[in-house]
């Protein structure tokens, strides 16, 4: 019994020893991108390319042929040379290339955008639009009726607008918009104007109209306009100062920074409360250099909580600058 | 340090630098070398693939056997056998070595022993405590009271703690009850010849047939006193209560001896096991100071008997509890820990090669066959997972730019994937019988337990990344460094 078992099990064996033996140098010689030459009776190196679209699903030609896959694919065991390579799908710019195959590479090309010959564009406002924003959570879309002058809002993926603030007659286009990181608030500034546009709904119900509270800003054109993580403080970069003032009517600004170049740009690092800006300034040699500086608003940050104190009376503190 | 204990530490650190030099050669090679690394894995993977292939068709030829053999008459095959081969001279002799076990982990096992077709008056039972337990002489007392008069001998032994050459393993207090036993059995008048010893561990139920079985085997074999019978070892007892994770590990284990069984060169005995009584009293019992006694009790009988020793398989199976604790994590631990110490078996290489080097009888061609299945099947244990999981992408991670431009960097996770899809037909075949050797379902568990059973192998890569190879490798460096593992019992159920 055992030894019947046991002849079955030695055939099973070789079996399987064969298997290996057989099948281990198609197996590499196709790993490593070698092809076996029934003419020559050699393998030769060969290289292959790579191919992956967005959308998927498109035809490949080779060298103007159809060939057999659609994208994603391989197509293997090239000689080295240059081949014509044509991805195309319908309704769908091609994309072509003069793709160089090497020995023993991969060239690969699986980023493919198919751009659409006719862009789904879909209209997403009904009324004519003064200007929109998009919050910095990408899912909501406000937009300024230029014939009501009101401020809708709708989530990103339905037209559902509603209306969430007025926006008063008489108040020049605003170049651009800051909402807040709670979502609560708008900025709205050009050059010379600052406007808070409250957008909770419950501020409208009580007196029927939004207060649109115009800011002071002490000196100078607007440059940029940022909000503070607490969205109760802003900062503003004038082509004078920097300075920070509370989201409030009537609220004082504090000049952070005293600007020394009129033509400073800055970027506001919300997450860490940083502000980055340009300005010069005057070295031991005589000369006049341009650097980045940065300034930390982080509320735990000493220099801001002090500043913010300096407030209530109306002084402002100009921070040291770090070259 | 004297020749002898130099010479074994050598021999101790071969398995784990040899498994470590693999592992570590693979992921320096993939760091200077990937393309090099890379083929290596595409032929081991290809090696793995075509061996578990080989593996599972031996495994379908074990089940065919078992199952051939499950409604067998064995003790009719007995009574048919010549008077010169008369059965009924044969007595056997079952220890249960325990410590700390409990009497409701034992009674089912002695239960299954009043439950065997072979006649009680023709078995003798040890209870083998250890003295260190304080509720041994309770326990043992509790159970002689209800098997006592079931069986021709009841005995209860208590291993002394401490005895000098003895570590705290199963071996020392198996071999205390054996001897005692055999006083027992001299008092009786019984010829040793015709005693068969089986070593069950506390949980062992051996189906009803096991003993004539095992009989039948013995009276048939050629030289039955030089070899041991191993029935398939099964972990049915708790098997539906058990959690999933601890389920698949120990069908798993029940695949792997089923596996064995059908290579018979490489045959070894493992958990609870039978052999000549005679034979274990000349090769002078289990050693007392190895925990891997199960297997290296085979070893010093294959060298007593210079080469000509040998496994029996018995296609009849012994049920054990499937180890598993309170909480997922635990249970980890609990299976992690006992399938270290079943790698603890590669302190038989050491044993062995010592033993080859003394003897001048065996061939040395036979010599080097044994030692190197040994040596290659602890080995293997220990890397053959982390190659799989872990140094099979360790090319690309971390072989740049270069590597992935290369046509081998493109095509080895294609090959590697391919590859492993084929073993989705073994797994099933792994699936199905896995289903066949269920006990009958329990009436408390729920229908719907059918479907978390099946499902429950999707867990397996976790399992081959948790327990594929870290239990043998860590049992491996253990070793190396002069480590040495206690004995600790895995306590089946908590």
């Amino acid at each position: 019994m055992h030894y019947k078992e046991q002849k079955i099990r030695f055939v099973l064996y070789w079996l399987s020893v064969l298997v290996f033996l057989m099948g281990l140098p198609s197996i590499l010689s196709y790993a490593l991108g070698y092809k076996f030459n029934t003419r020559t009776l050699r393998f030769t190196k060969t290289g292959l390319i790579a191919l992956k679209s967005q959308p998927a699903g498109a035809n490949i030609y080779f060298e103007k042929k159809l060939f057999k896959d659609k994208t994603p694919a391989t197509i293997n065991e090239l000689l080295p040379g240059a081949y014509h390579i044509k991805v195309a799908l319908e309704d769908y710019y091609p994309w072509v290339m003069q793709v160089a195959v090497e020995a023993g590479k991969v060239a690969r090309f699986e980023k493919i955008i198919l751009f659409p010959i006719r862009p789904n564009i879909e209209k997403l406002s009904n009324e004519s639009s003064l200007s929109f924003w998009i919050d910095d959570k990408r899912d909501s879309i406000y937009y300024v009726s230029q014939e009501n002058n009101s401020i809708y809002k709708s989530e990103l993926d339905t037209q559902d607008y509603r209306k969430v603030s007025d926006f008063p007659h008489g108040v020049s286009a605003p170049i651009k918009w800051r909402l807040s990181p709670d979502g609560e608030k708008l900025l709205c500034f050009d050059l010379h104007q600052l406007l808070l546009v409250p957008l909770r709904p419950q501020s409208t119900a009580a007196s029927g109209e939004t207060k649109v509270l115009p800011l002071d800003v002490m000196q100078g054109t607007i440059v940029d306009v940022f909000w503070h993580s607490d969205s109760y403080h802003i900062i503003v970069v004038t082509d004078k100062n920097i300075e920070a003032l509370e989201a409030m009517r009537s609220s004082k600004p504090v000049t952070l920074v005293s600007l020394n170049k009129n033509s400073t740009c800055a970027f506001y690092d919300v997450r860490a409360d940083i502000l980055y800006f340009l300005d010069s300034q005057l070295a031991g040699d005589g000369k006049i250099y341009d650097n980045i500086y940065r300034l930390d608003l982080n509320s735990r940050f000493d220099p801001f909580r002090e500043l913010m104190k300096l407030r209530t009376n109306g002084q402002g503190q100009k921070v040291k600058k770090n070259p | 340090m004297d020749r002898d204990r130099r010479l074994r530490r050598i021999l101790e650190v071969i398995p784990g630098s040899i498994s470590w030099g693999i592992i570590l050669s693979l992921v320096i090679l993939a760091v200077l070398k990937p393309v090099a690394c890379a083929v290596i894995i595409i032929i081991f993977d290809f090696y793995w693939i075509i061996r578990t292939a080989y593996l599972t068709t031996l495994l379908v030829m074990a089940y065919h056997k078992l199952f051939g053999q499950r409604d067998r008459d064995w003790l009719a095959q007995c009574r048919a056998l010549p008077p010169e081969r008369n059965w009924q001279r044969l007595y056997h002799l079952v220890i249960f070595p325990a410590y700390q076990e409990k009497p409701q982990t034992l009674r089912p096992s002695l239960e299954a022993l009043k439950q065997s077709t072979y006649p009680k008056e023709k078995m003798i039972v040890v209870l083998a405590f250890e003295e260190r337990d304080p509720q041994a002489r309770a326990n043992a007392g509790i159970l002689e009271a209800e098997f006592k008069r079931d069986f021709f001998g009841f005995l209860t032994t208590f291993h002394p703690d401490g005895l000098a050459g003895e570590g705290r393993t199963k071996g020392a207090n198996a071999t205390w009850a054996a001897k005692k036993a055999k006083e027992f059995i001299g008092s009786k008048g019984i010829r040793y010849e015709e005693v068969i010893i089986s070593c069950f561990d506390a949980d062992t139920c051996a189906e009803n047939n096991y003993f004539a079985c095992l009989s039948y085997h013995f009276l048939t074999s050629p030289k039955p006193h030089q070899a041991s019978y191993q029935p398939i070892p099964v972990y049915n007892n708790n098997i539906w209560q058990a959690p999933s994770f601890a389920r698949i590990v120990e069908i798993s284990a029940s695949f792997c001896q089923m596996i064995e069984s059908m290579r018979l060169e490489k045959f070894v005995t493992f958990s609870s096991h039978s052999m000549s009584f005679k034979t274990l009293v000349d090769i002078g019992y289990w050693p007392v100071n190895m925990v891997s006694d199960d297997s290296v009790i085979y070893w010093k009988a294959y060298l007593f008997y210079k080469g000509e020793y040998r496994v029996v398989p018995l296609y009849v199976t012994v049920s054990m509890d499937v180890a598993y604790s309170s909480s997922f994590f635990k249970t980890i631990i609990k299976q992690y820990r006992q399938k270290r110490r079943w790698a603890w078996g590669v302190e038989n290489f050491p044993f062995l090669v010592t033993g080859f080097l003394c003897d001048r009888e065996i061939a040395v061609v036979k010599k080097i066959r044994r030692g190197f299945h040994l040596l290659e099947s602890h080995v293997t244990w220990a890397v053959w997972a982390i190659i799989v999981v872990f140094i099979g992408p360790l090319p690309i991670l971390v072989g740049g730019a270069f590597f992935n431009q290369m046509t081998i960097g493109y095509n080895l996770p294609k090959i590697t994937g391919l590859l492993f899809h084929f073993t989705l037909f073994t797994s099933l075949t792994w699936i199905i019988l896995s289903r066949t050797i269920l006990p009958s379902r329990p009436r408390e568990i729920g229908w719907t337990k059918n479907i978390l059973m099946i499902a429950e192998w999707a867990i397996v890569p976790f399992i081959i990344l948790v327990l594929g190879s870290t239990p043998a490798l860590d049992a491996q460096t253990r070793l190396m460094l002069g480590k040495y593992m206690p004995f600790n019992p895995t306590a089946k159920k908590e």
